[in-house]
């Protein structure tokens, strides 16, 4: 099931009588969800990346856009109509019901329709001529059957007779997971649902997630605030940024050709390094050293901002950038170099191979190009080259 | 094994030790402070409620007791079955033992020998048995779910509404600080064969609620109706605070789950409401085990019928008439440690109950 927003926009109104202006927590959002892909929304906290998937949801009302689901629109659509598994950041599970009943629950709700058949097998005919169909209730044994598969998929079958608060957060999580999952939703949405869970499970977990949404095939939207987790099991990631999207795309695209600064210091750890700086004769200089020559287009002559990624660095005698490292940090497989340069606008950091020999003090280095990047200082601070 | 015996040994020793310590250091120096500030309080206590406890129980025992004079004649349990069989007034003044008499229909009065061996006729007036008891039972199954259905649905809808829910608020919460006995005036008013009720159901001024000619199905009908309206408010004030402090995301994930309003309130609401629901229901039984003050604001006397029959009796209004009169105090003290009994138990069995149900 594709999923597409259309100028989606959520404002919350504001108070005019005492000064305070509407909020614009999603601002003309258009996204495409190609189907059953997974797609992380990310961004800063506050950027409207929440808001957004509670549209989807139905839990909140859009101020203006549309919603479609495939080919229906469901804008105006009650949640429980839409065919959404949810998955709360909290996980929000009925904490005075068994693990079983919390992931049964949604099928006790659930209405399916049967075709009516005649003593030999043959469709039943309605009034009009179509086939004749039966709302039904899920007996018993079908919701037992399903739950339990359910659960096998995403291994929580010891704990069906448990209560949530008899679980770890990653169990709550897989279980939240399979109430979501267990009426074979069309959409499923997460968000956040790796926030409670400490670093090894979460990247334990998000492997999970990902198995398990290319096991069932479902539509998935993810929120999350933390970029890793976004890149490394999205299909396409959309970074958000005061309720606009900024830019969108498969992670490692995004991650290689920032389209503006914002985005390029949101991706990344440790983030970019930016310096002040010009792009004069075509060449892009931070203070009077060339960090990189523009070979692909003519670029008028400028400041702008200069951004390079802390691998983006090669330690080169006859560099033409150099700076001042204070500390070294060995990380394992690399080092990293705190360091301070005149230009920069923040701590400057760099990581190279471990094996590279560097000595605090005065390091000189070349530049990867396409590790460097250069922003307008007008407007949204798009990328020059 | 000797090696296990060492360490328990240690653990034994060590718990001795600890507690040595503690009294030695804390306990024992500042425990006399400790008395001293609690005493106001205690000294109190003890003088208006733990002397009056105890010493209803020892009045239950007691024979032929006077307050007055304090007297009596030793022990007996004849005022427990006074209470539970033959609680009227004897011509002697005199109680006789159950199983010594023989009873005639006619007169209604039974005949037989007292524990001194004097002869005497008893009044078979089973108050308690027949009006006092019942009642109360009625009331309490009656009025306890009814008012908690009813304030859970109130307080479901207050808790829904925006617009004017503090005034709302407000106006459910008037009759908690309302007095009982105004309350049952206007009640009466309401109820009266000439009152409005009649007059909005077109039910004609023969049509008697709590006037002397009712029946005794509209006096209980008319009490129940009064003493729901009465109890409703405190319990509205319960749960929907209580309901302020559920997470709306769990009625989002119902929701999301396609749970109907109905499958939402029955399989979130009540659930999260449970200890809410256990502590009203649990202070409403032992409240309406308690009713008296409706029935005084609501008749003015326990019976619809002139005196005649107590057919509205209540267990703590037959306790208050008691121990008007100074020879059947002890009477009403063996009252009072009967309905003790009854709270006790069914206090008891709605714990029981409520472990499965309740959820923490």
């Amino acid at each position: 099931m594709e999923i597409r927003l259309k100028n989606l926009t959520k404002c919350f109104p504001g108070n005019p009588k005492k000064g305070i202006p509407d909020t614009y927590a999603v601002n003309a959002l258009d996204i495409t969800v190609p189907d059953g892909k997974l797609v992380g929304l990310l961004g800063p906290s506050g950027c409207g990346k929440s808001t957004t998937l509670y549209m989807i949801a139905g839990l909140l009302e859009p101020s203006e856009g549309e919603i479609w689901f495939g080919d229906e629109d469901v804008t105006d659509l009650e949640p429980e109509k839409r065919g959404i598994g949810l998955v709360f950041q909290n996980y929000a599970l009925y904490p005075h019901m068994t693990v079983y009943k919390n992931v049964a629950f949604p099928l006790t709700n659930l209405r399916i329709e049967e075709k009516m058949l005649d003593e030999n097998g043959n469709q039943l005919l309605d009034e009009d001529g179509k086939p004749a169909v039966k709302r039904r209730k899920l007996t018993k044994d079908e919701i037992d059957k399903i739950v339990r598969e359910t659960a096998r998929v995403v291994q929580i079958e010891q704990f069906l007779e448990r209560k949530p608060n008899q679980l770890s957060g990653g169990q709550q999580q897989r279980v939240a997971i399979a109430r979501a999952l267990v009426k074979k939703p069309k959409v499923l949405l997460l968000d956040e649902p790796l926030s409670n869970l400490d670093a090894r499970l979460r990247l334990q977990t998000r492997e999970e997630i990902r198995r398990i949404q290319q096991s069932t095939g479902i539509t998935t939207v993810f929120v999350t605030h933390d970029q890793e987790e976004a890149m490394s099991i999205s299909d396409e990631i959309v970074v958000m940024k005061l309720g606009v999207e900024q830019q969108r795309g498969v992670p490692q695209e995004v991650y290689n050709n920032p389209c503006n600064k914002f985005v390029a210091n949101f991706l990344g750890t440790p983030p970019i390094n930016l310096f002040k700086g010009k792009i004069k004769g075509n060449k892009v200089y931070v203070g009077d050293q060339v960090v990189r020559d523009i070979t692909e287009k003519d670029v008028p002559d400028q400041d702008c901002t200069v951004g390079i990624r802390p691998e983006g660095i090669i330690v080169d005698p006859n560099g033409t950038f150099d700076f001042e490292c204070g500390r070294i940090l060995t990380m394992g497989r690399d080092i990293m170099l705190m360091s301070k340069h005149p230009e920069a606008l923040s701590d400057t950091k760099f990581l190279i191979d471990a094996f590279v020999q560097v000595e605090v003090g005065n390091v000189k280095c070349t530049v990867k190009p396409h590790k460097c990047f250069a922003f307008s200082l007008e407007g949204d601070e798009l990328r020059i080259i | 094994m000797a090696n296990v015996l060492g360490k328990v040994k240690d653990f034994f020793g060590g718990l001795f030790k600890r507690k040595e310590r503690v009294s030695a250091d804390a306990g024992e120096r500042n425990n006399w402070k400790a008395w001293l500030y609690l005493a106001p309080v205690i000294i109190l206590l003890a003088i208006f409620t733990f002397y009056p406890l105890i010493n209803t129980v020892v009045i239950a025992f007691l024979k032929n007791y006077n307050y007055t004079t304090g007297l009596s004649d030793g022990f007996t349990f004849d005022n427990f079955l006074n209470v539970l069989t033959l609680a009227g007034r004897t011509t002697t003044q005199e109680t006789i033992y159950r199983w010594n008499t023989t009873y005639d229909a006619v007169t209604k009065t039974y005949t037989g020998i007292d524990s001194d061996g004097i002869a005497c006729t008893v009044y078979f007036q089973t108050d308690v048995i027949k009006y006092a008891l019942p009642n109360t039972m009625l009331i309490t199954f009656i009025t306890v779910p009814a008012s908690i259905v009813i304030a859970l649905l109130i307080s479901v809808c207050l808790h829904s509404i925006k617009a004017f829910q503090k005034i709302f608020q407000t106006i459910f919460f008037v009759p908690y600080v309302t007095n009982a006995i105004a309350v049952g005036m206007v009640f009466a008013v309401l109820f009266d064969s000439k009152g409005i009720l009649n007059y909005i159901f077109n039910l004609g001024d023969s049509f008697f609620w709590i006037d002397r000619a009712a029946p005794w199905s509209h006096g209980m009908i008319a009490l129940c109706i009064y003493i729901v309206w009465h109890s409703l408010p405190y319990k509205i004030l319960i749960f929907l605070s209580a309901l302020q402090n559920i997470d709306k995301q769990y009625y989002d994930a119902a929701k999301i789950d396609c749970a109907g309003k109905f499958k939402t309130f029955m399989n979130v609401t009540v659930p999260m409401l449970s200890p809410q629901i256990l502590y009203i229901m649990i202070t409403s039984f032992i409240g309406s085990f308690k009713e008296y003050t409706s029935v005084v604001g609501l008749f003015g006397s326990p019976s619809t019928d002139g005196g005649s029959t107590k057919n509205m009796y209540t267990i703590v209004y037959y306790i208050y008439d008691c121990i008007k009169q100074p020879d059947t105090v002890a009477r009403g003290a063996a009252a009072a440690l009967l309905l003790f009994i009854i709270i006790m138990i069914f206090t008891a069995i709605q714990f029981q109950v409520s472990k499965k149900r309740v959820h923490y």
